[in-house]
């Protein structure tokens, strides 16, 4: 039994290791904020509403789509490379479908990491909260 | 102590990993020895003055350099005591790349560079193949393969000066500009990764030196010509042991948006009188595609002028174009000379990924 143990234990280990040279090998290097980006927005910590958005660089400007699927939305990026501030800013619809517009203001951070994140500020409508987006 | 550090850079920036504004020394016991690519490793018990025993991994070469110099895996052995001076690795990692390795028992210094010149060959004219063409691989019953550039990095072919390292970190960060024609966010990101030190390089985890990187990697290439069937092998000798496939079969260059991104992109290959030039696209953005962490998107379209100018002399340069990253293409290069009668030999980057990347 323990010998079992031990030995998944090393498989997980191996495993883990394995992952961790992988992850790293297939990250994007291009624009920093070309690709998926998981996370959530709230105005509390048991407030909080998924996001996905999918973002672009076509060579002038960042292009995203929030939440792809039915209910998707387009959504303007700007980027300051200075200090890699970034505004999203949307219309989207709330759970009643009604419009309603958007404007996160976050930073990138870790930006040499895969797993580099967005984090600040998110007003949706009347509500402020705050959100984080991490690239998949 | 130049090859350890040359063959070092075979695979990693050794600034990157390597803290070259500190020293250690360190005597012990060798507890393990990996003789594989693509950094060879001893291993050490070390006593500190506590008399607390940590066990040190020491880097000092690439193998295929070191047995070039004729040393072997048997010049050290488990239970050896030796001396040991070296940079240390950056952050808490017990390691350390070795510039001086002394036996305890002769005194003799191991691992040393022979530091033989290059032997001169004798200028001739480049080979030609029944169709006329100049041949790129070495002639019929003959061996050879393109070895050591003359340059590692990739710059604007401006004539300006711009002074950096062999794994193409700036000695003045405001030379940015002189590097390339950067978008804003690109000049941004390159100077994040000089500033980091290329830490986040791909290459420095074994992924493929596409691109570029290839022509500016030890270990060499090696072109096979088979014109019966209208292609041409580019066999990569350093990074991930490689290859490439230009095809030199008319065919029209690869549409972006209908192929398969990848690290060495898609290659048509056309005659330019004695020039071969090389239109490649579909690159994935997943590596860094020269050294010195310039960066690229899917829209880099590389057109790559490959001259043997004569038998030991093949010129390269390469047309970068990317609209996503530069403001415009631009142009560099640099020659590569032959290495006759050699083969390629055998390094595949990731043999010991488990000392130098897990640890």
């Amino acid at each position: 039994m323990l010998r079992q143990v031990f030995q998944l234990g090393c498989l997980l280990a191996c495993l883990l290791a394995y992952m961790g040279v992988a992850v790293s090998g297939f990250a994007q290097q291009g624009h920093p904020l070309t690709g998926t980006w998981n996370g959530d927005w709230g105005t509390a910590p048991e407030h909080r509403t998924q996001l996905t958005i999918v973002m672009t660089w076509d060579g002038k400007e960042v292009k995203s789509v929030i939440n792809p699927g039915p209910d998707s939305a387009a959504g303007s990026v700007s980027v300051d490379v200075v200090d890699w501030t970034v505004r999203i800013a949307a219309d989207l619809k709330d759970p009643s479908g009604k419009p309603v517009h958007v404007v996160a203001d976050g930073k990138l951070e870790d930006l040499g990491s895969y797993h580099r994140t967005i984090s600040g500020t998110w007003r949706q409508g009347g509500a402020t909260g705050d959100f984080k987006l991490t690239r998949e | 102590m130049l090859l350890i550090s040359a063959a070092v850079s075979a695979q990693r920036a050794p600034s990157a990993a390597y803290d070259s504004d500190r020293k250690v020394k360190l005597s012990g016991v060798v507890t393990r020895i990996d003789w594989v690519n693509p950094g060879a490793f001893f291993f050490v018990n070390v006593r500190d003055s506590t008399g607390t025993i940590a066990n040190w991994a020491v880097e000092f070469g690439n193998p295929l350099d070191l047995e070039k110099d004729g040393w072997k895996p048997s010049s050290l052995h488990i239970g050896d005591t030796v001396t040991v001076e070296g940079l240390p690795a950056r952050g808490p990692a017990r390691q350390a790349l070795a510039t001086s390795v002394v036996l305890a028992r002769t005194g003799a210094k191991l691992f040393v560079a022979s530091n033989k010149p290059i032997a001169k060959v004798a200028s001739q004219p480049a080979p030609r193949g029944p169709d006329g063409h100049v041949r790129l691989g070495p002639p019929p019953g003959k061996k050879g393969y393109w070895g050591t550039p003359s340059a590692t990095v990739l710059v604007e072919n401006t004539g300006a000066t711009i002074p950096m390292n062999r794994d193409g970190i700036l000695a003045n960060i405001e030379d940015a500009d002189k590097v390339a024609p950067f978008q804003p966010w690109a000049k941004a990101v390159y100077e994040y990764r000089q500033r980091t030190l290329l830490k986040d390089d791909p290459y420095n985890r074994c992924m493929p030196p596409g691109g570029v990187r290839h022509f500016q990697s030890p270990y060499g290439f090696q072109f096979v010509e088979q014109p019966e069937i209208g292609r041409t092998l580019l066999l990569i000798g350093g990074g991930d042991r490689n290859w490439r496939t230009i095809y030199t079969d008319g065919r029209p260059m690869g549409q972006k948006d209908n192929l398969v991104l990848t690290y060495y992109g898609t290659s048509a290959g056309r005659w330019d009188g004695d020039t071969l030039v090389v239109d490649t696209v579909g690159f994935n953005e997943k590596f860094w595609f020269t050294n010195g962490g310039l960066p690229h998107t899917e829209a880099l379209h590389l057109t790559e002028r490959f001259t043997r100018s004569d038998f030991n002399t093949l010129r390269y340069q390469v047309t970068v174009d990317d609209p996503r990253t530069y403001t415009r293409s631009w142009t560099g290069g640099w020659t590569i000379r032959w290495v006759p009668d050699e083969e390629i030999q055998e390094y595949f980057c990731e043999e010991n990924a488990e000392s130098t990347f897990v640890r």
